[in-house]
């Protein structure tokens, strides 16, 4: 397994936002995490990137225990993460942006070209690279969001609810780009309340009730279970 | 009369200079730690101690001493910051503390050190460059306005076109987005409070030998330097600079053509007036931006 969290608890002051979670995404494909609003999927995503500490189990990437470690360092290992409400710096152009997604990165050639494979796989922040951050559209924010976690060369990649507060069809657009990257040979891990949308895209799924797997399989078969359907799907 | 006009314009030009480099440091230390720095007026009077031992007391030439101003303040910064400033990051009352403790600290150092008095520091040059027939502005003062330029221009460089520049602006816009881009808090904020203090501290070598210099001397920039950045907008770089153009533009023609007190207040009422207006400050657009 690429990344293992190990019976991962999570406490924020009085709240237990997770508690003794397991979960697993492999070196390929896509995994989903989907759950209610507050059921702890983005405390999930940022307990694997340090930005929260664990109150209990670990969490090991690469055979290398990554929980305890600072959020950059996490990032220098590879992990590339586009958290919830998109997160650009505002008042930095997308060019700018882009840049510090390459922070950790020395090979200024491969840089460059990696740029332009941003900025041809968005066409619309090629045409914006000048424009500040905050003049975007909640659309390309989200492109470019997802632009600077690849700027990393990412070795996997995060992504916290891509489709939240978007028009549907933005939000295929966004669908169509998660399996692009995917498909580039980089494993995503998926955060969604858009459960249709995240079944559909991935290979495997888990359920988040109030901090606990409730529920994990192959997503289509979770696409026809009856809970998943009643919960989830509006069925 | 014009050359009133003109010798009180030359005269405002030099004191937004040195103003800026004040408020710019307290502008840049605020926008990546979230902390207040009441201690900067401290950094520049550190500033124009070094000229004190270095030039003054050990005949050092004034340009060395004032390279070794900027240095050793921007250590003293860089000092700061790993024992008080960081565990307080993001705690505006843990800053106010800590920078404060740190103010009475440096004063008593200089005082220690150097005594109450004001300290007399021969000027590096007595040249006074002629303009036109009555207004000239003594070369001191234009080598404080040219390093001024020199140096917010390297500021802005390192700010926009340098990666440590991206993560510093970045940082200091959303410190957990640029965790996440592999981005050192720490050492972000080890170079804003190094730079920062270094900027006050050559602020203050190059105007001690024209500016009254005592341990308190802090007080009176640090005042100015807050009513800036607040009428600047309290996250803006640019916002500080203009601002100090601003204040030091009203300040001088009030000193000149009415008096100093009167002065003081017009700047307090100038930043009032802001606050009223434009709460986020002329250029500010969100309270870290
Ligand atoms: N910073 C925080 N402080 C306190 N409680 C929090 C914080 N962030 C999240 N929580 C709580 O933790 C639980 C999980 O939140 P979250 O991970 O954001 O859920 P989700 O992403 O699934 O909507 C919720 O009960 C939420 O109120
Ligand atoms: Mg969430």
């Amino acid at each position: 397994m690429l990344l293992e969290v190990r019976a991962a608890s999570v406490s924020y002051k009085m709240v237990r936002a997770l508690h003794r979670i397991t979960m697993e995404v492999p070196a390929g494909g896509i995994v989903t995490i989907i759950g209610a609003n507050g059921a702890g999927k983005t405390t999930a995503l940022r307990a694997i990137s340090g930005l929260v500490p664990l109150a209990e189990g670990e969490i090991v990437f690469e055979g290398e225990r990554i929980s305890g470690l600072a959020p950059e360092r996490i990032a220098a290992l590879g992990i590339g993460h586009v958290p919830e409400g998109r997160r650009v710096f505002p008042d930095l152009t997308v060019e700018e942006n882009l840049s510090t997604g390459a922070f950790l990165r020395r090979d200024a050639s491969a840089v460059r070209s990696d740029f332009e494979a941003v900025y041809s796989r968005f066409p619309r922040l090629a045409e914006r690279r000048r424009q500040y951050a905050r003049t975007l559209s909640g659309g390309e924010q989200q492109m470019l969001a997802i632009g600077r976690a690849l700027m990393l060369r990412p070795r996997m990649l995060l992504l916290d609810e891509p489709s939240m507060g978007l028009a549907p069809v933005i939000v295929e657009e966004i669908a169509r780009i998660i399996r692009d990257i995917s498909g580039t040979g980089v494993p995503v891990l998926l955060v969604e309340q858009n459960a249709e949308m995240a079944l559909e895209l991935a290979d495997y799924a888990y359920v988040l009730e109030t901090g606990s797997v409730a529920l994990s399989g192959v997503a289509d078969e979770l696409h026809g279970d009856d809970h998943v359907r009643r919960a989830y799907l509006g069925a | 009369m014009t050359e009133l006009l003109l010798q009180t314009i030359v005269n405002a030009t030099y004191a937004a200079s040195y103003l800026a480099l004040v408020a710019v440091g307290l502008v840049l230390i605020f926008g990546v730690m979230g902390i207040i720095n009441f201690a900067h007026g401290e950094f520049y009077m550190l500033g124009a101690y070094c000229v004190v031992a270095l030039y003054a007391d050990l005949e050092l030439p004034f340009l060395l001493s004032v390279a070794a101003g900027l240095v050793f303040v921007g250590l003293v910064g860089i000092a700061t910051e790993r024992t008080l400033f960081r565990p307080m990051r993001d705690n505006p009352l843990g800053g106010l503390v800590v920078s404060i403790g740190l103010l009475l600290i440096l004063q008593s150092l200089a005082t220690l050190g150097f005594g109450v008095r004001m300290e007399h520091i021969p000027p590096p040059s007595q040249a006074v460059l002629t303009l036109r027939e009555g207004v000239g502005i003594p070369v001191q003062r234009l080598n404080v306005i040219f390093a001024a330029v020199l140096l917010l221009g390297a500021l802005w460089l390192f700010l926009h076109r340098t990666r440590w520049g991206f993560a510093l602006r970045a940082s200091a816009q959303d410190p957990e987005a640029a965790a996440l881009q592999g981005i050192s808090m720490g050492q972000a904020s080890r170079i804003a409070v190094g730079i920062g203090a270094a900027l006050a501290g050559v602020a203050g070598a190059l105007t001690a030998p024209l500016v009254r210099t005592f341990p308190y001397m802090g007080h009176s920039v640090i005042i100015a330097a807050f009513i800036v950045i607040i009428v600047g907008g309290v996250g803006s770089l640019e916002g500080a600079v203009l601002a100090a153009v601003v204040y030091a533009f009203v300040h001088t023609f009030v000193t000149t053509f009415v008096d100093g007190v009167i002065a003081d207040i017009v700047g307090l009422l100038l930043m009032l007036a802001v606050l009223i207006v434009r709460p986020t400050g002329l250029f500010g657009s969100r309270d870290r931006g």
